[in-house]
């Protein structure tokens, strides 16, 4: 049974998801659809994981996805262009690049979707401006203080930082602390190469005596003593969660490639199945830089060089990895994207190579990933004044597609994280999110009636909520995206709309009340 | 608005120790309880006049030129340690304020190849640490800059704009304060450099002198000018103003505070040596609110060791490795932004690796390792902890040894119960009254204390 199919017949048969319950502890605060083919998965606790791949330098995108059949795209690269038939097909006008076999067997089985011209208005050519804004999600003319990733799991930990949660949130694999993971209370994340490395550095001192902190208040030095505290604490737990989570993991049965990236996602890989409960994983691809100013290609073969290795590494790395959660039964729990602060200029430079840019592809697999080319293919006649191409995506676009549609976050939410309502352009990459019942045993709240149902004009609805508490209605499709909302007399519990203007179909009703959400499909039939 | 008048209250040990802590690698007792009593103006002084000349490597006037490879990287450690080791060896405030140039106007050994091109630009910027003016002019044919930058490759008539761009992105006046054009008319009136030796050489015959518009100035302008027209912006003063701020007082200021440091650098026409003295012996920096508002960067932390503990003879190379693995390689920035610093110094990683190290260094060896600390010649070398005690007061009470070290380790003041616990550390289920400095004991009960201490987060905070 397909997952659409499966949706159809739930609201069909007129079952109300949220009426049935679902016990969250006090940090998984959302229950999602985890994406499976019963109920039973459907009700679990949200265990979704986005693990996100930095490419530092800039990728190439145009000599990631080749526009073949472009001859702009050759004339402006006569040393570096790669010729149609040494590409792998992907469509009539677009070929991979060869080194990227390991994304077009991702994408070819339905695993990996491209997302084209992706970038933000204004975009700015250097790299650490770049990156600050890919990793704090703001315009190009702000200064963000803390990461997108960042605010996001922060929602996670409302009693954050006296109260640690039992997992961190989100784990960088590498040495240095990413901006991204910044939260406006402090570093939301731990960082580790090596989950024994870390448990042996946190745990080798001497017994160590704890010494309490000076409570110094709100003051700068206070709140320095206070992030330092924070550092020192999540260290102290998690290295231990980690080690644990390392243990237990189920062993992998594949033979990653002997590369950085790979090495990576081969720790996280061991995470996840050892049970780690990280929202975020965050690798950064550093065996090499993608910033290729020279000596980008090979001068007797244009599909070999630099450039080509680390796409290699890339692609290679991302299909072990897809290959050993499959083999594990993760595949549905995990998707990833990349990201590069920016593409680089249409035509090839003097020394072999290119220079800064702007729009690229970017990348997002998973095995719920609706694999398809989202935006057309690169426009190489309309360009900036600078001679590079314009946006087509958003950046935002595709975090918002992982905040409303990946982890089923409201758009309100993601609005909080985002800074803006990216909601009605977030790429459709995941095929359908459908939240249910976020509830206290024995804590009535839910909905009641939604009738009729299939419905084509006036609907009416009944819900359990507390009389004292606002609440409203969000009417969803089912990729997620916000139709409009309707507030709900919270006395009477009751609300009405009128459905004549939405197409037929399945639609996702979302209750909020206080902090409770339920989810029922209503299905529009004209 | 901050204080910024000066303070007149004779300076405490604990004022004293903020001041060196903040201006200096070597917050040691010693050098506190010289300076404690004098006004914090005299103090600063003192502490400006500390700036014993570095000797240059004896191949820092060789022709920058090399066989292959690994010729060239050779020296890439040498220039590490030459820097590193007279930072280690010597108290002096103007390598304070290289930490920040180095990190202002930075440049990478990897990309400008040559070290001896990396030691002229350290030369250059030290001989005018104290002059925004004159290192921003200076900075523009500097050959390490020409390099890193790409100034040799920029040609009249087909400006490259690396340095342009970063001119006024992270050079003077900040995402903002100028727009796309004023980066490619900069460029062109930074064209005309060469590379010559050692030296940047300024050709009018290459360079566009041509008519341009910068900041809404036109003119003929050549590379001086744009200085000029740059520094006359307001918002020169302030992008400078909020480094100096980051680097020596806190990390978070108020726009009205920048706007007040920024007018103190306008007033004296980006001479900063008046700037730092103020700013040094204000109220405003000597606010409690302010003391250990920072968190220390490698080069506080690992220097600092082997100052506080006395072995300024400590082997460079040795500093180097724990800078490198705390993040901070010196002369290789990650970018031309340099280290972001501050809160993105510590990480569950870097902490724990901070105390490591930290801990190992008070038993005598380097982390992760039985190998003793030695100096440059390979000898090894050891603490004194019962010397660095006796440089304090009352060192035959125990409580005031804890008291005294806690002061000494740590910027923020401990409470009773932190004090409490530490002094049962030391003691290790002695009594109390049993303390004894000449005891063969108290070597060791010394070292579990400053371990201790080493260990609290608060030993990253300055």
């Amino acid at each position: 049974m397909n997952r659409r199919k499966f949706i159809r017949s739930v609201g069909a048969t007129g079952v109300a998801v949220a009426t049935l319950p679902t016990i969250v502890d006090s940090f998984a605060v959302k229950a999602l659809a985890g994406g499976g083919t019963n109920l039973e998965r459907l009700l679990g606790t949200s265990d979704r994981v986005l693990v996100l791949i930095q490419l530092q330098g800039g990728n190439d995108g145009l000599n990631n996805i080749i526009p073949v059949s472009n001859s702009i795209y050759y004339e402006n690269r006569p040393r570096l262009s790669i010729k149609k038939n040494a590409t792998l097909p992907l469509t009539d006008t677009l070929g991979w690049h060869p080194a990227l076999a390991g994304f077009r067997d991702l994408y070819d089985s339905g695993r990996l979707a491209i997302v084209q011209g992706v970038t933000y208005p204004n975009p700015n050519r250097s790299h650490f401006r770049g990156t600050d804004i890919w990793l704090t999600a703001t315009d190009a003319e702000v200064f963000g203080t803390s990461g997108w990733v960042g605010r996001y799991v922060d929602t996670f930990a409302p009693a954050f930082p006296d109260v640690l949660p039992p997992h961190p949130l989100a784990v960088q694999i590498g040495t240095s602390l990413s901006l991204g993971l910044l939260g406006p209370r402090g570093a939301m994340g731990v960082t580790f190469r090596d989950p024994d490395e870390f448990y042996r550095l946190v745990n080798s001192g001497g017994a160590i005596e704890e010494i309490p902190a000076t409570d110094l208040g709100d003051t700068p030095a206070g709140r320095e003593v206070e992030y330092m505290r924070n550092i020192a604490r999540s260290a102290d737990t998690y290295a231990a969660v980690v080690k644990q989570a390392a243990d237990a993991a189920i062993a992998s049965t594949i033979t990653y490639p002997n590369t950085d990236l790979a090495g990576k996602l081969k720790v996280v890989s061991q995470l996840i199945s050892g049970g780690l409960q990280s929202r975020v994983y965050l690798v950064s691809m550093t065996s090499g830089s993608f910033d290729t100013h020279a000596g980008q290609v090979l001068t007797d073969d244009p599909t070999q060089g630099a450039h080509a290795a680390l796409l290699r590494e890339l692609g290679d790395a991302v299909n072990s990895f897809m290959t050993d959660l499959k083999n594990k039964g993760l595949q549905d729990r995990v998707a990833g994207m990349t990201f590069s602060e920016f593409g680089r200029r249409v035509a090839e430079n003097g020394s072999i190579g290119t220079d800064h840019g702007t729009a690229a592809p970017l990348y997002v697999f998973g095995s719920r990933v609706n694999s398809a080319i989202f935006g057309s293919d690169p426009d190489l006649v309309n360009l900036d004044e600078r001679g590079d191409m314009l946006m087509q995506n958003d950046y935002r676009d595709v975090y918002a597609a992982m905040l409303l549609q990946w982890f089923a976050e409201p758009s309100s939410l993601a609005q909080n994280v985002l800074y803006r309502d990216f909601s009605s352009t977030a790429v459709p990459i995941f095929d359908s999110t459908v939240s249910v019942a976020e509830t206290r045993r024995g804590q009535t709240f839910g909905f009641r009636s939604v009738s009729p149902n299939p419905a084509s004009g006036d609907v009416s609805i009944n819900v359990y909520i507390d009389a004292f508490e606002d609440a409203g209605i969000d009417i969803s499709n089912v990729q997620g995206r916000m139709i409009r909302s309707h507030t709900v007399d919270s006395f009477s519990g009751s609300a009405s709309f009128n459905v004549s203007d939405m197409p037929s179909g399945t639609y996702v009703l979302t209750l909020r009340s206080g902090r409770f959400i339920a989810h029922t499909l209503l299905q529009v039939q004209h | 608005m901050v204080n910024l008048s000066p303070r007149s209250a004779a300076l405490t040990i604990d004022d004293a120790l903020h001041l060196i802590r903040r201006a200096t690698f070597h917050p040691t007792w010693q050098l506190a309880s010289s300076l404690a009593g004098q006004t914090p103006g005299m103090a600063v002084e003192t502490l400006m006049a500390l700036s014993p000349p570095i000797p240059m490597p004896d191949w820092a006037d060789d022709p920058p030129e090399f066989s292959d490879f690994a010729a060239a990287a050779k020296l890439w450690p040498e220039l590490q340690r030459w820097w590193i080791g007279h930072c280690i060896a010597n108290v002096s405030m103007r390598e304070r304020m290289m930490a920040m140039w180095h990190n202002h106007f930075t440049s990478d050994y990897v990309t400008v190849y040559a070290a001896m091109w990396m030691t002229t630009q350290s030369a250059m910027l030290r001989s005018k640490v104290y002059n925004f003016r004159d290192m921003a002019l200076g900075i523009i044919g500097d050959p390490a800059m020409l390099r890193y930058l790409n100034g040799e490759q920029s040609i009249k008539g087909n400006p490259n704009e690396n340095f342009g761009r970063e001119w006024f992105e992270l050079f003077t006046l900040g995402v903002g304060n100028y727009v796309e054009r004023d980066i490619i008319e900069a460029a062109r009136a930074f064209t005309g450099w060469r590379i010559n030796g050692l030296t940047g050489v300024y050709n009018p015959q290459l360079a566009d002198l041509g008519e341009k518009t910068i900041l809404n100035q036109t003119g003929e302008w050549a590379y001086d000018d744009v200085v000029r027209i740059t520094l006359e912006q307001p918002a020169c003063a302030r992008w400078i103003a909020q480094k100096i701020i980051k680097m020596f007082v806190e990390y978070f200021p108020e726009a009205e505070t920048i706007e007040q440091v920024a007018e103190l650098i306008r007033t004296n026409d980006y001479n900063i040596r008046p700037v730092m003295a103020s700013l040094l012996s204000s109220e405003y920096f000597y606010s409690e609110s302010l003391r250990g508002a920072l968190i220390k960067g490698p080069m506080d932390f690992s220097i600092g060791l082997s100052s506080i503990f006395g072995l300024t003879n400590l082997s460079p190379a040795y500093v180097v490795g724990i800078m490198s693995s705390l993040s901070q390689v010196p002369f290789y920035p990650p970018s031309v932004e340099g280290w972001k610093g501050h809160r993105l110094w510590i990480n569950s990683t870097l902490f724990p690796s901070r105390q490591r190290i930290a801990e190992a260094f008070l038993d005598g060896r380097e982390a992760g390792s039985s190998m003793r600390l030695r100096d440059a010649n390979d000898t090894p070398l050891t603490i004194d902890f019962v010397e660095l005690v006796k440089q304090m007061p009352n060192y035959n009470t125990a409580e005031k040894v804890v008291e005294n070290v806690a002061r000494l380790l740590l910027p923020i003041q401990t409470s009773a119960q932190q004090r409490e616990i530490l002094l049962d550390i030391m003691m290790a289920g002695a009594p109390t009254y049993s303390w004894d400095i000449n005891s063969g004991t108290a070597p060791s009960r010394i070292k579990l204390l400053m371990q201790a201490i080493t260990r609290m987060p608060e030993f990253q905070l300055t």
